[in-house]
């Protein structure tokens, strides 16, 4: 038999929106009552909807974590951060000059840590990544990849964003080389000669069409020194976004397919195939989500506000000063407006969740498909990884995803 | 379960897929190979289901390999699974029974980190400030009045009102400051700014410096008011509360900070010098605040009640945003007020007024003529 001529198999997503967005509303009102410590809970639900969801060739993917594993990991991570928060206190307090140059060293530790918490975090969640029984892992050091997108990104910054196929190959495959399933190790046989081409000619688009909207935005008035900025100068301005937008996505489609079909296990070959359109459309459809859950709340909101403050609608016309007083010094009030930041949030996360989050989950899952299958039947399980207590740093440094 | 299921297992030894069929005999489950080989023979009290798709029941064991599965497919056969076992679901509420004490544990510790904070941070703001050196703190409310005048004032900052500091009404100002802070222990020297301003605001940031707003100015009818304000304002000096709120203000940033599990709030630290403006000193710093004026009413002319009625007319002003701007820092109520009353009973006789006539004039004139749309009706 001879390995890779079998037909690829593809993998399947089969989780639905609505069954997620359920998970995800129940999960947001438990928030209140924990304050705040359901999150750990929640994430947890949102990992097993993920990976029980993607099957490959009729096995899904079994998370195997829990939510007292992030608990503690976050306790862990609050001793990292407690000391930060009292420098960060003290520089507050200093002279301009030493507080910038305080606070640049801060920023420049985070970013470096970032890299540190990424990498945990990949391992917490592929060590408590389970298919047909057999455990994932990640070897390799943390610090190591820290550093290494530490100089990278400096030499990324150094080159204005030149060299950064070098540093995306690189750090893929840093990544995947130090990924295990059971006892075989993962490879990686992409390089930045895949990338190169798509990031340039992005790259030398955005640039001129990052000159050309803003001169001709500036020419036609966009930006003024004093008054009105013109419509037509915004629209040319707004146009440029746009399209440097869409760019963005086109490159960024560009580099998953072909990294994650760079991914090797064995004999064993992923293939993504994840198109722009299909990325630019998750995003649309992400836009117009939140806009109509605005919508929503805005109807919502007015109900409300008018009911706490009908005063101030009194014969059909709103008059802010009447209802200022309404305002002032009623704590019911006061409760609304918090409840109503809340809902905002909620729903700004929530349409995050369920239309950027799972889908871009569903489009690597769905453009994926894997070749030499067969040969993965005789990988054996390898001894337990415990030192794991959660990804705590991930989740202080806000980096976790999914 | 007297006729065997399929199910899918996973030995946990190899990634190998076997189909198989359970069969439930004698406490135990039994996996058997499509020819009828013994796979596996699971105790019942040992199994445990994990969380997997909906019509989909993945059981593990105790004392097998932990990635040992053995996969049931469907509604009805998951259903009748459960049936033969119920264990199963005793043990998935052990398990929910476990995880929600957890969390009611943690979320009780959070609650008594929050108000053990909540008391615990005024008191010990308190101590932490008498650690603070004097200097430290001097430069600190440098930074804060820059980072005020960023956020409240132009590009220039606050416009002194009159720039002379050796004007009579600046003279008297000082003076009267001077003589407030005499006997009180502080190590710092009062700075006292009379700015321009459409707020109705007066406030002391940490080190000294004291702000006055024009439009507070031109609402005071009488100096009993002004000198009562003033002698307030030198009393959150004395009593370094403004050094105190903003350690209580970083405390409370981290809290947030932890609730909502993002650490990078912590650039809300940044914008500390802003707050402080805007975040209100306890209750019990006004009140030693009304204290210090009280006392400073004992040796000087103004009846300190006058700092009530200051507040009082601009709080009852009808534009909402001015009577916000200075009840949100000087919360105003009845107790307070009577407090006040009965603090200007006491006084001793025959005491020489804060300032003369021309200088009060001179104080009232330093911001040019009151502009009359800030001018109370
Ligand atoms: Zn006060």
């Amino acid at each position: 038999m001879v390995w890779g001529q079998e037909r690829p198999v593809p993998v399947k997503f089969t989780g639905k929106r609505g069954e997620l967005a359920a998970m995800l509303l129940r999960g947001y009102v438990l928030l209140i009552p924990t304050i705040g410590l359901y999150r750990f809970w929640l994430t947890t639900w949102k990992r097993r909807f993920y990976w029980a969801n993607t099957e490959i060739d009729g096995d899904p993917l079994e998370y195997t974590g829990n939510a007292i594993q992030l608990l503690l990991g976050f306790l862990m991570a609050l001793a990292v951060f407690v000391p930060l928060y009292g420098l960060f206190f003290y520089l507050s307090t200093q002279s301009s000059e030493a507080a910038i140059v305080g606070y640049s060293g801060v920023a420049v530790l985070v970013w470096f840590l970032m890299g540190y918490a990424i990498y945990r975090a990949r391992d917490f969640r592929l060590s408590r990544t389970l298919w047909r029984g057999i455990r994932c892992d990640q070897g390799g050091s943390a610090w190591g990849y820290a550093i290494r997108r530490f100089f990278w990104s400096l030499l990324v910054l150094a080159t204005a964003g030149l060299a950064y196929p070098f540093m995306a190959a690189n750090l893929w495959a840093y990544r995947y080389r130090h990924s295990w399933y059971g006892d075989r190790q993962f490879g990686f046989t992409g390089s930045w000669r895949q990338l190169a081409r798509p990031f340039y000619v992005s790259y030398v688009a955005i640039a001129l069409i990052a000159a050309a909207g803003l001169g001709t935005g500036w020419a036609m008035g966009g930006v003024p020194v004093s008054g009105v900025p013109s419509v037509g100068g915004v629209v040319v301005m707004v146009i440029a976004v746009a399209l440097i937008g869409l760019l963005v996505l086109y490159y960024q489609s560009r580099e998953i397919s072909r990294m994650f079909s760079s991914v090797r296990l064995g004999q064993a070959a992923l293939a993504v195939s994840v198109r722009a359109r299909s990325l630019v459309g998750q995003y649309v459809l992400f836009g117009l989500a939140l806009a109509g859950s605005y919508v929503v709340l805005a109807i919502g909101g007015l109900v409300v506000l008018g009911s706490v403050a009908s005063g101030a609608f009194a014969g059909g016309e709103f008059d802010l000063q009447v209802f200022m007083q309404n305002l002032q010094g009623s704590f019911s009030v006061l409760l609304a407006i918090v409840f109503g930041y809340l809902l905002l949030l909620g729903a700004f996360s929530l349409m995050v969740e369920l239309f950027l989050g799972l889908g871009f989950w569903k489009l690597v899952a769905q453009g994926a498909s894997i070749t030499g299958l067969d040969s993965l039947r005789d990988v054996k399980a390898r001894g337990e990884d415990a030192r794991l207590g959660g990804e705590g740093l991930a989740d202080a440094l806000n980096v976790g995803a999914y | 379960m007297s006729e065997s299921i399929a199910a899918r297992f996973h030995d946990g030894l190899t990634a190998e897929v076997h189909l198989v069929g359970l069969i439930h005999e004698a406490g135990a489950l039994v996996i058997r190979a499509g020819d009828g080989a013994e796979l596996g023979r699971w105790a019942t009290a040992d199994l445990f289901a994990m969380h997997g798709r909906k019509d989909e029941l993945r059981l593990g064991a105790n004392g097998q390999p932990t990635g040992a599965r053995v996969v049931v497919k469907g509604r009805e056969d998951v259903a009748r699974v459960l049936a033969t076992l119920p264990v199963l679901h005793q043990k998935r509420r052990q398990q929910a029974g476990r995880e929600i004490r957890i969390a009611v544990t943690a979320t009780v510790a959070l609650a008594a980190v929050i108000l053990a904070y909540l008391y615990g941070v005024p008191l010990l703001a308190g101590r932490i400030t008498a650690l603070v050196p004097p200097d430290w703190e001097r430069s600190l409310g440098e930074t804060v009045a820059r980072q005020m005048q960023a956020s409240l004032g132009d590009e220039s900052g606050f416009q002194v009102c009159d720039s002379n500091p050796d004007s009579l009404a600046n003279r008297a100002i000082a003076r009267f400051g001077a003589a407030a802070l005499e006997g009180s222990g502080s190590p710092f020297e009062l700075d006292i700014r009379v700015v321009k301003s459409d707020i109705p605001n007066a406030f002391a940031l940490p080190g000294g410096q004291v702000f006055f707003f024009s439009a507070l100015l031109d609402q005071a009818e009488t100096q009993d008011e002004f000198a009562g304000v003033l002698a307030h304002e030198v009393g959150h000096v004395a009593h370094r509360h403004g050094m105190e709120q903003l350690i209580s203000t970083a405390g409370t940033g981290a809290l947030i900070g932890f609730i909502l599990g993002d650490m990078t709030g912590i650039s809300v630290a940044a914008g500390l010098g802003a707050t402080i403006i805007d975040a209100r000193f306890s209750r019990d710093a006004e009140r030693q605040a009304d204290a210090f004026a009280g006392h400073v009413a004992e040796r000087m002319d103004f009846n300190p009640a006058g700092l009530a009625d200051l507040i009082n007319r601009v709080g009852a002003d009808d534009e909402f945003a001015r009577a916000l701007a200075l009840l949100s820092t000087h919360p105003l109520t009845d107790d307070r007020k009577a407090a006040l009353e009965i603090l200007s009973q006491q006084r001793p006789a025959g005491l020489e007024p804060p300032f003369t006539s021309a200088e009060w004039n001179a104080i009232r004139a330093m911001c040019g003529a009151p502009d009359p749309k800030t001018k109370r009706k």
